[in-house]
């Protein structure tokens, strides 16, 4: 009686267990109703020139999952680390075409198209699937806000920007489904499951 | 003598659990060093070099970078593109011997300790 209970114990935890891998990713950020129908947060519009010259919008990313940071090349502080936290990403779903990643620079005034081809050589990764992407200032610091990353101007900070570290994973529909902290290594594990998730859920949506 | 003995133990032992000698050092690269190079001073791919492997390791003049930075230029497509790691010239002499002695003697490097002296001559060398 004893050890049924234990076996029976044990079989509920792994249901439980199995059924949280193939959970669906939660819709982060402020949910509205609009005509009796949920509507969750997107993000913001943008059309930004990749360290290829190449217009990146959200069109172009539709077909796509990706992660997102803020960041500038010329950062003191916290990008290089954050950047780090990116290069695993990129490790781990280089050979999935549906993943791709997005830096946007918060500095484009010192980071042009030859700036961020620099730093993407560099950095010796595929460019095809990481955009470092460049644009008007001011529209890509309220875009960060729309990442619910704040990033703003502060001259008395390291490099001129003030900016979080925020890892963003968005789906192809503009909504973000889960984040990780780019300053805390430890939290990038589950960031990679979860891609791995919304990956899976995608696929299994198709067949 | 029994007494003695355990007693050398005992500071053997707590002189083994301590990570690093240097750890002024070590709380100076955290503060100053390691969001670039890494804590494991492993750097970011060739944008920003490795200090583990570095030819600066166990190189007094390891001072001049610390204090005073590098300032290079790319040539590239007939765009001069700026690479460089900043100055920490608000670091005292002090302090940069106690980062120096920490990065010389963490992944397993070994050199002999760099004294205040040692670089108090080598800054006074450093390309301006």
């Amino acid at each position: 009686m004893k050890y049924k209970s234990l076996w029976l114990g044990c079989l509920a935890l792994m249901v439980l267990l199995s059924c949280r891998q193939n959970a669906e990713l939660p819709y982060l950020g402020q949910t509205t109703l609009q005509d009796g129908k949920t509507v969750h947060h997107k993000v913001g519009t943008f059309a930004c020139y990749s360290q290829d010259s190449q217009l990146v919008d959200n069109a172009v990313l539709s077909q796509h999952i990706y992660v997102a940071d803020f960041f500038f090349t010329s950062c003191p502080s916290i990008c290089p680390r954050v950047i780090k936290e990116m290069m695993k990403i990129n490790d781990r779903f280089k050979d999935e075409p549906m993943v791709k990643l997005v830096s946007f620079t918060i500095d484009p005034k010192r980071d042009d198209v030859a700036r961020l081809k620099l730093y993407a050589d560099n950095l010796g990764i595929d460019q095809s699937k990481w955009y470092f992407l460049t644009g008007d200032k001011d529209a890509v610091l309220d875009l960060a806000n729309t990442f619910f990353v704040p990033a703003f101007e502060d001259k008395d900070a390291p490099g001129g920007f003030d900016h979080s570290g925020k890892i963003i994973l968005v789906d192809k529909e503009g909504h973000v489904r889960s984040f990780s902290e780019g300053t805390d290594p430890e939290t990038t594990p589950k960031l990679l499951d979860d891609i791995q998730t919304l990956v899976d859920t995608y696929k299994k949506a198709t067949k | 003598m029994i007494q003695r003995a355990m007693f050398m133990c005992f500071v053997v032992l707590l002189a083994s659990c301590n990570e690093s000698p240097y750890m002024q050092g070590k709380r100076l690269y955290a503060a100053n060093c390691a969001n670039c190079h890494m804590d494991d001073g492993s750097g970011l791919a060739s944008l920003i070099p490795p200090l583990k492997s570095s030819k600066l390791i166990g190189d007094v003049s390891m001072a001049c970078v610390i204090a005073y930075g590098i300032r290079d230029t790319i040539f590239r497509d007939s765009v001069f593109l700026p690479r460089e790691m900043p100055s920490f010239t608000r670091l005292s002499e002090t302090e940069v011997t106690n980062i120096i002695n920490y990065v010389n003697h963490t992944w397993h490097n070994d050199f002999k300790e760099t004294t205040i002296l040692d670089v108090e001559a080598a800054l006074k060398k450093c390309p301006k």
